[in-house]
């Protein structure tokens, strides 16, 4: 029994619109497309009006009156978007820029850098221990990402008698990505397939009444 | 004058970006009360300027868009319903408040449906361009195209079920060499991260602030 | 030997959609195996004690996010069977609307004939900007953090953010989103909380290597299947079970093409041969 519930409708028009790339571009499409950027917009605009209200609040009570300052500064962000008065927005931008980067750089040296490494090394440790399977998924953990890390660092070969090992060890490195990129892009089919069955699903089954 | 004003402000936002950078090391790494005040001030700062950003967007887009209505470009209707539906949006998410069930609907049958339903049509193209690409010309390719279709078929429950070995050969393969060339770039990336941030430290790298000619 | 002429996209397309509204039209109900680290995800809830909190939080895009809703509703259920507390942190403008779709999709709260009451058992806190910034000052203070609730209403006056007031508070971190990263290096790398992911299956290739540099810390599901598992799991069908019927199809269809694509380009390349010697 087809749907009679006025967002249904209109989120399975939607749908077909959108499906209607894969006929070719067209109006419906270009409606979709259109009604998709402007709800982004929108969205965010009523989310940062609730967000001001929000962050702003101390101040507006008075028990944080030192949140003028980033207030003023906010406001001068904006005029990033005019090239001529983007000077404004200097200040703002540096504050953004700068706590973001230590924010960044501490996480990347305890977590990305550091912790991979001590995986890395207690791995090494495993490779004689467990059973088969583990082991040998220690061994290819700890070759793979030496060989990929030797991959990038070492881009120009040296010449010499070092060469041949060297590239030895970069041609594994390389496939070590190529395993990398075909286990991804297969396991990512999932979520392709997911979306798809969701859209369908709003079209065939809550909007038309079937399944 | 401009010039001074000019130095003044490159100055000064170097050092902003110095103190800010360097006020959330500090706080973190060493112990230190009044480094970690200001870290935290610092950082609900950044916060509070943030919140900004998003209305940077509606501001491009009536700019880019009004231009175009005025102009009469190609597609200017459909610039027009877009300034239109932004112009309805926004007061009918202010007044029923964006965390309503009634604002929640209209996100999720509007917004949510076009990105869900895009993302969905991926597979469409995903499986004719597997069709296409997937051709096994050498061993880097048969490497590529055997592991994706592998690992394709080692998620399926048609084979999973009757074969659950299967399933564990499949996180074998993800949690093994897959995860380990992962590794590689997280290290990788991460060894760039902390040069860039130095290099922003140091005032070689301008970034977001050669816009603002900072 | 027969020319086997190229497919065109507009006829590989169509035998897909045929493939998608099978299922959808009717439910094939296809079985699906268990994986340990999703039982090892739900015994982990399981040993939670009553009334621990539970944070779920991040920052991504719905449409990404939906492919860990299977997952995140079916453990939501199961929270609120368990008596665990829930406060949302959405670190994304999407994240909030997310949180609250997944909340009223598992049917917890009161209204719905739930055990959960709002304030009490679960908090839904705004979209606080800054990323990283915002999860951080969040984990070391949360009254600094967040001021007032999505109603407006201030968290000091709702009963359950009388008890969390930093990381050491929280049981559980819970992000059903692409930011998962964020969450590993500071709530789990820097303080220690354990968290886990419904994990999209195109992130679950990236933050792989995360989840082994913190071994016992950090747990991931793998995409709808593993949204599939939790969903039996707990007792429920929902996205993910529709999911596995779509997938058992397409995942038949795809190693098919890469095939036929490959005995097209064989046969192709023997004809140019023989044309070539002639």
């Amino acid at each position: 029994m087809i749907s009679t519930d006025p967002w249904i409708w209109l989120s399975a028009l939607l749908s077909i619109s959108c499906f209607s790339l894969l006929y070719g571009d067209n109006k419906a499409f270009r409606w979709a497309e259109t009604t998709y950027t402007a709800s982004v917009i929108g969205h965010s605009v009523v989310t940062g009006l609730v967000t001001l209200r929000d962050r702003f609040y101390p101040l507006y009570t008075g028990a944080q009156p030192q949140y003028i300052v980033p207030l003023i500064l906010g406001i001068l962000s904006i005029f990033i978007v005019w090239r001529k008065y983007a000077w404004l927005a200097t200040i703002s931008m540096a504050l953004m820029i700068g706590v973001g980067t230590g924010i960044s750089m501490r996480a990347l040296i305890a977590t990305d850098i550091i912790a991979n490494t001590r995986a890395v090394i207690g791995e090494t440790a495993g490779i004689l221990k467990g059973s088969p399977a583990d082991q040998l998924g220690n061994l290819i953990r700890v070759v793979f990402t030496i060989a990929a890390l030797w991959y990038f660092v070492f881009t120009l070969i040296p010449k010499g008698p070092t060469a041949k090992p060297f590239s030895w060890i970069q041609t594994i490195g390389k496939y070590a990505l190529i395993a990398y990129i075909g286990v991804a892009v297969g396991n990512t089919m999932q979520q392709f397939t997911g979306c798809a069955t969701s859209a369908i699903y709003r079209i065939v089954g809550l909007w038309l009444g079937f399944g | 004058m401009s010039a001074t004003v000019t130095y003044i402000r490159t100055y000064l936002a170097q050092a902003v970006i110095i103190v800010g950078c360097l006020a959330m090391l500090i706080g973190y790494f060493l112990v230190s009360p009044e480094a970690g005040r200001v870290a935290d001030e610092l950082n609900i700062w950044n916060m509070n300027v943030g919140t900004f950003t998003l209305f940077v967007g509606i501001i491009t887009i009536f700019m880019r868009y009004g231009r175009s209505i005025i102009n009469r470009d190609p597609n200017w209707l459909f610039h027009l319903y877009c300034l239109v539906v932004i112009a309805l949006w926004v007061p009918f998410g202010t007044l029923t408040g964006v965390y309503s069930d009634l604002y929640q609907t209209l996100y999720l049958n509007t917004k949510i449906t076009l990105h869900i339903t895009i993302i969905g049509e991926m597979i469409f193209f995903c499986v004719s361009a597997m069709y296409r690409t997937f051709r096994i010309k050498s061993f880097r390719t048969f490497v590529l195209a055997f592991l994706a279709a592998l690992m394709i078929v080692f998620n399926a429950p048609w084979l999973t079920t009757p074969f659950p070995q299967v399933g564990d050969a499949a996180y074998w393969l993800l949690n093994n060499p897959q995860m380990a060339a992962a590794r590689a770039m997280v290290i990788c990336g991460g060894i760039g991260g902390i040069i860039l941030g130095i290099r922003i430290l140091l005032g070689l790298e301008k970034g977001a602030l050669r816009i603002t000619g900072g | 030997m027969a020319k086997i002429p190229e497919l065109k996209s507009q006829y590989i397309w169509l035998v897909a959609l045929i493939l998608f509204l099978i299922p959808a039209v009717n439910p094939l109900g296809a079985p699906f195996a268990m994986s340990d680290v999703t039982v090892k995800i739900y015994d982990l809830m399981q040993s939670l004690p009553e009334k621990s909190i539970v944070v779920m939080g991040g920052a991504s895009v719905f449409a990404f996010d939906i492919e860990s809703s299977p997952g995140m509703i079916a453990c939501l259920k199961q929270m609120a069977a368990r008596h665990l507390r829930l406060v949302t942190f959405p670190l994304g403008t999407e994240a909030a609307q997310y949180h609250k779709f997944c909340i009223d999709a598992a049917r917890v709260d009161q209204k719905y004939g739930g055990p959960w009451k709002y304030g009490v058992d679960y908090v839904l806190l705004p979209y606080t900007p800054g990323g990283s910034a915002a999860l951080i000052s969040f984990l070391k203070s949360v009254e600094a953090t967040v001021t007032l609730d999505i109603n407006g209403v201030p968290i000091n006056q709702l009963p359950l953010m009388r008890d969390f007031h930093s990381y050491k508070d929280i049981a559980v971190w819970m992000c059903p989103h692409w930011g998962f990263i964020d969450i590993i290096r500071y709530a789990t790398g820097e303080c220690g909380v354990i968290s886990v992911s419904f994990a999209q299956s195109a992130a679950y290739a990236t933050f792989s290597p995360y989840m082994m540099a913190y071994p016992g810390k950090v747990y991931m599901t793998n995409g709808y299947v593993g949204g599939a598992q939790y969903e039996r799991l707990v007792g429920i069908k929902g996205l993910g079970h529709k999911v596995v019927d779509s997938y058992s199809l397409i995942s038949v269809l795809i190693p098919a093409l890469i095939i036929l694509g490959n005995i097209t380009m064989i046969v192709r390349m023997k004809e140019e041969e023989v044309e070539a010697k002639e």
